[in-house]
């Protein structure tokens, strides 16, 4: 379904030359698969993250020195791979050593700490960002997407999305991401079923880390530079409000959530520079009469269309 | 192969100044029931604890099979072949009953299926179905557990511990707060299942344990005052002192 919105996106884009709308559309999709990290954490695991933003950042960093370097899409890909794997290692070895609300401040304290220091670095351009981000030609052998092509650029983010999307229903469906889901619902038991629990946590930080990572290498792809703003308490935040906008544990709902976010911050930004006060009504209103996010009215009437049962 | 499964030698735990559990020896014979009775506070509990891994021991070891277990965690002594269920219920609330004992069951796949979704999960499937019948639950299995009465989720805290197949069963008060109908039901099944796995068991109602236990052990202030079959306990003149109150 979100491949045929995104390929509508993409006929009217193409057609009407307006590439502002698909150029945005891109950034909403680049954003909602960190969107897509912190759901796994919040909704699957039960654990607050608010610092994921730490580990987008970081693959966007990693990918625009990587591509200043070599503009190869594939090296920056792996780049962004190690190191949302061995940052989400260290970091979650660090983070879960706590729970509940210490977990989300150690999570915060971390991000922040890893952006002050890209702040204050000069070789990776301190306060103004790294900019100078080449154009890359991605190479897939039997075609070539080039990254300021805005309708091959986008579809290619709408698959690259979707792929990450689908890895993680995927995942989360194995005995392993049950397990998460049973971590969430009474850790407690986790370990009389024969599991370490620590460890399984582990694993879901460094999943959503890794998927964070991968999801932020795209940003500098997108829009030519990286900027320490990207690790800032603003975008973690940002991709919470997300996802319990879009749904909490639906994974889907963070995508959904990322699109209409975008949209609506640029819509109203275009006429007032206090868009946030709008998000932030929204968030509330979504928080107190849609407890379960925009999917949680949506999913049950797909459900009902398709002919399907509900849960009670 | 040893006739005692489980040994546990000279287990203590220490609370501040209160020795919860104080120096307490026993084994357990395969595939018996072994009770554990013992006024409230007396350390039945804490003595579960220890043996299940909850809490580390100040001292003292557990041996199963004759393989020493010291200072590890309930994930180890799962591995071990010992599962236990909860005086106070301890499941997934927010989860559907079948998905509560399939949970318990999916240890049993080989590693191989544990990268692929859990439709390819056939053995913890067929475990869910085969304690669905037997713990009388089919007609709830897609309820969540948090939708049960309290008797089913008593019965289906049992299923869960039974479901990855252990040696060693450990039940605190399986029958707590069941109706009488409901206790007398539990324990021919708690009775049923000791064919198969050696089963500890802590139980106040004294009438049920003197029919289903092989062995009784009783406990009072920490300490182990009697053990032996439920008449050797019964003609105990300690126990009758201690536990019924009258010599």
């Amino acid at each position: 379904m979100l491949l045929v919105v995104g390929l509508i996106f993409a006929a009217i884009g193409a057609w009407t030359d307006d590439t502002f709308y698909l150029r945005l559309a891109t950034e909403a999709l680049i954003f909602s698969g960190l969107a897509l990290a912190v759901d796994i954490l919040l909704g699957y695991t039960g654990l607050l993250s608010l610092g994921q933003a730490m580990f987008f950042g970081l693959g966007a960093y990693v990918s625009a020195v990587s591509l200043i370097a070599i503009p190869s899409f594939w090296l920056a890909f792996a780049a962004a791979l190690m190191t949302g794997i061995l940052v989400g290692i260290v970091g979650g070895l660090i983070a879960n050593r706590v729970r509940g609300v210490y977990f989300a401040l150690i999570t915060f304290g971390m991000a922040q700490v890893v952006a002050k220091i890209i702040y204050n670095t000069r070789s990776l351009g301190a306060s103004d960002g790294l900019i100078g981000v080449p154009i890359v030609k991605i190479n897939f052998g039997l075609f070539i997407i080039s990254s300021d092509h805005p309708v091959g650029f986008f579809l290619f983010v709408v698959a690259y999305i979707g792929l990450l999307y689908l890895a993680a229903a995927y995942i989360l469906d194995t005995p392993f991401g049950r397990l998460l889901i049973a971590m969430k619902a009474n850790e407690r038991r986790i370990p009389f079923l024969g599991y370490h629990a620590t460890s399984a946590r582990l694993a879901a930080y460094v999943l959503a880390a890794t998927i964070a990572s991968l999801s932020g290498a795209l940003y500098p792809m997108l829009r030519g530079f990286a900027s320490p703003e990207l690790l800032f308490f603003a975008t973690s935040g940002n991709a919470v409000i997300t996802v319990i906008t879009g749904g909490v544990g639906t994974l889907v709902g963070a995508i959904y959530g990322s699109v209409i976010l975008t949209v609506i911050k640029s819509y109203v930004g275009s006429w007032t520079e206090h868009h946030l006060i709008v998000i932030g009504v929204l968030f509330m209103i979504v928080v107190i009469f849609l407890p379960n996010g925009i999917m949680g009215v949506i999913r049950p009437k797909i459900v009902k269309l398709l002919g399907g049962k509900t849960l009670q | 192969m040893n006739q005692h499964i489980l040994e546990a030698k000279n287990l203590s735990i220490r609370f501040g100044g209160l020795r919860a559990v104080d120096d307490v020896s026993f084994k357990a014979v395969r595939n018996k029931i072994t009770t554990i009775i013992g006024p409230n506070g007396a350390g039945k509990s804490t003595l579960f604890n220890l043996i299940s891994g909850l809490l580390r021991p100040n001292s003292g070891t557990v041996y199963v099979d004759g393989e020493k277990f010291r200072n590890v965690g309930p994930d180890t002594m799962q591995k071990a072949g010992l599962a236990r269920s909860f005086q106070i219920t301890n499941l997934f609330f927010e989860l559907p009953v079948a998905e509560n004992i399939r949970l318990a069951a999916q240890i049993l796949e080989p590693k191989s299926r544990w990268a692929m979704p859990i439709r390819a999960s056939v053995i913890a499937a067929k475990r869910v179905q085969e304690l669905l019948e037997r713990f009388d639950l089919k007609s709830k299995a897609e309820y969540l557990v948090g939708a049960l009465s309290h008797g089913e989720q008593r019965r289906l805290e049992i299923a869960v511990a039974l479901a990855c197949k252990p040696k060693i069963l450990l039940l605190d008060e399986p029958t707590q707060g069941m109706s009488h109908g409901d206790t007398e039901d539990t324990a021919n099944l708690i009775k049923s299942l000791s064919e198969d796995v050696t089963i500890l068991l802590i139980e106040h109602d004294i009438g049920l344990v003197m029919k289903i236990s092989d062995y009784v052990l009783v406990m009072h202030q920490g300490q182990k005052l009697a053990e032996g079959t439920p008449e050797e306990v019964r003609a105990n003149a300690a126990v009758q002192a201690a536990y019924f109150g009258h010599a």
